[in-house]
């Protein structure tokens, strides 16, 4: 129980140390201009910057490394034990438990978390106040795992909102009129989620016994004569969850925060950040309301409809977007309408398809994220119009974001095909009238969609053309500190897929309809 | 005993002018210890309720002046017997610098006291008497620094409030006419048998008396007196206007609604329909306001406008449940909203800026002060682990327990009420402590931290907003009791 705890609260205090205590030395100034400076202040100073950095790096991966271990740790040791913190009111218990789902989330949260973090060792060169950014980057892996394990709809929601408003310093993290901008879009767009997916948690509370996430619902049987009231609570609170996760018609906010974000930031929010709502969506139609409530009702019709305009919508937005990272950007708002249309459809098949795509997207997203970062930080080009020849520039970078477009746009045996494969079984097997065979063909087009938006990079970058001028290319591979996270996530990625026994029995049992 | 102290304030802000010290600390040791004092005699009041019944005067039939402790009297004399002592160390910092500072703590003081006459008072017409005395003796303090503005200000307040108050008093009345005494009695006084047929009357008189006292509450449309009394100042606008002033109002209304007409008699019924729908009007129109508000004060006095409505909404659910969501926003909102004030005095105090457009990248000057307002705006907001989210908790479990469908939109006017606070107070934390990465900290060389008079209130407040947002059970059962009718004698 000490553990979970320690998983939570550890990064929290060391980011809040890290924040806390002030360093003197702050300029304005990055690390590498003064590098390439040649005022002598400037060179005494990098020196001494310079240690005080590999300090701040070291306790920060340091940091990173015992909060994975401190995850891992938790989760074979702490299985399946209800452990309550302390109670909020009589009635409302903040408690903890761990859980398959959480283990789910927890697990690709870590491996995404860590591989993004020592990326931005190296990109981080590129911005100013690093500490503040490392601090905030901590507390929000702290409170992620909080929210992993978070035992009941109350304490869930306490980390839902503390979610938000400890990871929107990192939106706006490098200063801009633009960023804070979209910090604040970012926060205002996720508390009015959250505002939202309170309103229905008043009216579960009045009509249960309990707020603990309990497989099959929690609702008692006065929810029977109150099921107008309850529907209507339910569809708001998924679209209020749905915000975050990237659903119509509040996905507004993800295009905006993740070109101004910095990139290993950016794969945070998008692999990780964001599905915190799909977890959200998870815990309230399977854990808390039940699926015998929300099946065949108006709600479970209208969310099909949502997730399937975000599907196309997304990816024909991303389609037509020249700036990378806003493209990858569309991509994620419409990838997580995959899963959450897995989730609607609530047949066995199509939930384990949407919950391997958690996985599988979470890897794919990061990896595409950090090759985004990885070409903005040795190139400074955002757009995709740019970057012809990239891949003979950055050949192992490159054939790492091929691999992963290839899952993405699911072809075998990368993981994406996998999880696609079982949301369109659980899709076709559904009964439900129009939706069963839609679904797949949204699905396909999007997949043709997604190629489109993926591959002209790949192609672009290998293959420029007879008329490119080839002697402007320098070899550009970025640093290990860069690479190698890109690696391992891609090999992850293309592991699950060939492999996915292990993981798709796992996943089928935990998923009780 | 009770006279005590209703009289101590009264008489020691008084002497003030009258006596001669010879250094201003003097003055404040004096003062201090006079309120300490009361402080402790109310709370010795409190928790040794007696349930006798102190009577003042006595004018015809059974209308008098009396007093008693009862449970919503203890609520409300606590609060406002917890708050003044720090309320009144920060006034001493504050108005260094100012002028006039004689007469401003005579007519400071002297509120205290009449406050308690409102919290303490046993029947409709003591209150109301106190209610008048509590506007003639703030004009004074809103007319303090007696420029045009304010002036102005206090003239617009007094009329508001004189005009409100003459609607209350033909609900007085009317309660003294068709009720059986004008007494607070859980459950109202009113005898049935003579009303007979007139029952639309009755309730038409009630929604009058409602929007009477509602001034004071500044319920829409009679709420433009309360942004322009962010004029004075900052110790009159977070204590009067946040706490003693409008929870007078909202008290008044708690008073009229449970213990005078009583709730058998209102809910369900037209009545109840009409204020609901006001007060959740208003709710959303002070938030709204707040945001396109770019002076401090005013944004945080169009907040209170809001947040009063809370509580009215909580009142006009007419449960025990709703009694119990009021009383829990009221005291969480006192505290709230005094420390958010505190801290914008603070603000002006330093550094005589009083725009939200001028605070960028003052954060990290002055962290103490900005941090406690943080705190304060995530409580308003309703973050969970902080006050405000227990007592929307309580408001909304008492509308969703109702079964109103009015009151279900309710809580959706209390939601987007808490994103458009969001919206008012994060933008004031994000500029404060990130200002952008063009930002010239050199603007503000000489910008520090206030001394411990006014730090110590504000980290007092904080305390108690994270210690009630953690542990608010012990309050949330008395509040229960007393809308049980378990302290009434």
């Amino acid at each position: 129980m000490y553990l979970i705890l320690l998983s939570i609260f550890f990064p929290i205090v060391v980011g809040v140390g890290f924040l806390i205590v002030s360093s003197d030395k702050e300029t304005g100034k990055t690390i590498s201009d003064t590098c390439y400076s040649s005022n002598l202040e400037d060179r005494g100073a990098v020196e001494s910057n310079k240690q005080a950095r590999n300090h701040l790096l070291l306790a920060t991966g340091t940091a990173y490394l015992l909060t994975g271990i401190l995850v891992i740790a938790a989760i074979i040791a702490a299985r399946d034990e209800d452990f309550i913190l302390f109670y909020l009111t009589k009635a409302l218990p903040i408690c903890f438990r761990i859980d398959e789902i959480g283990v789910l989330f927890s697990v690709m949260t870590l491996i995404v978390y860590v591989c993004a973090g020592f990326f931005s060792f190296e990109y981080m060169k590129h911005e100013t106040k690093e500490k503040r950014y490392y601090g905030f980057y901590l507390i929000v892996f702290g409170v992620l795992n909080a929210l992993c394990f978070a035992g009941n709809l109350i304490t869930f929601y306490l980390f839902f909102e503390m979610l938000t408003l400890t990871s929107m310093p990192l939106v706006l993290h490098n200063g801009s009129h633009k960023s804070i901008m979209a910090g604040l879009k970012y926060l205002f767009y996720s508390l009015c989620g959250a505002y939202m997916a309170l309103f229905g948690i008043y009216f579960i509370w009045k009509n249960s016994d309990t707020l603990t996430f309990t497989a099959g619902g929690v609702l008692n049987a006065s929810a029977g004569s109150q099921s107008g009231i309850l529907l209507i609570a339910a569809f708001v609170m998924l679209l209020g969850f749905g915000v975050k996760a990237g659903m119509f018609p509040m996905h507004a906010w993800l295009p905006t925060a993740h070109p101004v974000a910095p990139a290993p930031a950016s794969a945070v929010l998008s692999a990780v950040i964001v599905k915190g709502g799909v977890l959200a969506i998870v815990r309230t139609v399977y854990y808390i309301y039940g699926t015998s409530f929300l099946r065949g009702t108006w709600v479970q019709t209208a969310w099909l409809i949502l997730t399937l305009i975000t599907v196309f919508m997304g990816s024909m937005l991303a389609y037509r977007e020249p700036v990378l990272k806003k493209r990858l950007a569309y991509s994620t708002v419409s990838q997580l309408s995959y899963i959450l249309f897995g989730l609607a459809m609530m047949t066995t098949s199509s939930v384990t398809g949407g919950l391997l795509h958690v996985l599988a997207h979470g890897f794919i997203k990061a990896t595409l994220f950090l090759v985004a970062g990885a070409i903005i930080y040795t190139t400074g080009k955002t757009r995709v119009d740019e970057l012809r020849g990239i891949g003979k520039e950055m050949p192992l970078t490159l054939w790492c974001y091929t691999i992963v477009s290839l899952g993405l746009i699911g072809i075998p045996p990368t993981g994406g095909f996998i999880s696609k494969w079982y949301l369109a079984i659980g899709s076709l097997n559904s009964g439900i009238p129009v939706f069963c065979w839609l679904g797949p063909v949204i699905l396909l087009v999007s997949a043709l969609l997604t190629a489109g938006y993926l591959l002209p990079l790949t192609i672009q970058g290998f293959l420029p053309g007879a008329d490119y001028d080839y002697t402007h290319l320098r070899k550009r591979e970025p640093s290990l500190w860069m690479t190698v996270p890109i690696l391992i996530m891609t090999i992850l990625s293309v592991l699950i897929g060939l492999f996915p026994g292990v993981i798709v029995d796992w996943i089928m049992e935990v998923v009780t309809i | 005993m009770i006279i005590l102290v209703i009289l101590i304030p009264i008489i020691a802000g008084i002497f003030v002018p009258l006596l001669h010290f010879k250094k201003r600390s003097h003055m404040e040791i004096f003062l201090e210890c006079a309120v300490v004092l009361n402080s402790i005699l109310v709370w010795y009041l409190l928790l040794h309720h007696s349930d006798s019944t102190f009577l003042l005067a006595h004018f015809t039939g059974d209308l008098s002046i009396s007093f008693k402790v009862d449970g919503m009297g203890m609520v409300f004399a606590g609060l406002v017997s917890s708050l003044w002592p720090f309320a009144t160390l920060y006034a001493f910092e504050y108005m260094t610098k100012e002028e006039h500072e004689k007469i401003f703590f005579l007519f400071y003081t002297m509120t205290y006291g009449i406050t308690l006459g409102i919290s303490l008072a046993a029947n409709l017409l003591t209150m109301y008497f106190f209610y008048e005395l509590l506007t003639l003796v703030t004009v004074p303090l809103v007319m303090h620094t007696l420029t045009r503005e304010a002036i102005l200000a206090s003239r617009k307040y007094l009329y508001y409030s004189l005009g409100g108050a003459a609607f209350a008093f033909i609900g007085l009345i009317m309660i003294i006419i068709y009720g059986t005494t004008t007494d607070f009695i859980l459950g109202g006084v009113l005898d049935l048998t003579k009303i007979g047929d007139r029952t639309n009357v009755l309730l038409f008189i009630y929604v009058m008396a409602f929007m009477g006292f509602g001034v004071k509450a500044a319920v829409c449309p009679f709420n433009s007196w309360l942004p322009d009394a962010g004029v004075a100042p900052t110790p009159v606008t977070a204590l009067l206007h946040a706490v003693a002033v409008v929870k007078s109002g909202a008290f008044a209304i708690i008073r009229l609604t449970y213990y005078s007409f009583g709730v058998d008699f209102l809910k369900g019924t037209w009545a109840q329909t009409t204020v609901m729908l006001i007060v959740m009007f208003t709710i959303v129109y002070g938030c709204s306001r707040a945001v396109k508000e770019t002076h401090l004060k005013r944004r945080l006095a169009y907040s209170t406008i809001s947040n009063l409505s809370y509580i009215l909404f909580g009142v006009t659910i007419m449960t025990p449940l709703g009694m119990v969501g009021a009383l829990t926003h009221l005291i969480f909102h006192a505290v709230i909203k005094i420390s958010s004030f505190f801290c914008a005095g603070a603000i002006i105090h330093q550094t005589d800026k009083q725009y939200v457009h001028e605070l960028d990248g003052m954060g990290y000057k002055m962290p103490c002060v900005f941090g406690i307002f943080t705190v304060s705006a995530l409580a308003l907001m309703g973050v969970p682990g902080l006050a405000g989210f227990i007592s929307k908790w309580n408001l909304a479990s008492a509308a969703v327990e109702s079964g109103n469908p009015v009151a279900y939109f309710g809580i959706a006017c209390l939601l987007v009420s808490a994103l458009l606070t969001a919206i008012y107070m994060l933008t004031i934390v994000v500029r404060a402590f990130f200002p952008g990465k063009d930002f010239d900290y050199g603007k503000l060389k000489d910008v520090r931290d206030p001394n411990w008079k006014m730090l110590l209130p504000l980290f007092v407040f904080t305390f108690f907003i994270i210690a009630f947002g953690l542990h608010s059970q012990p309050l949330t059962d008395f509040f229960n009791d007393v809308a049980a009718g378990l302290y009434t004698f």
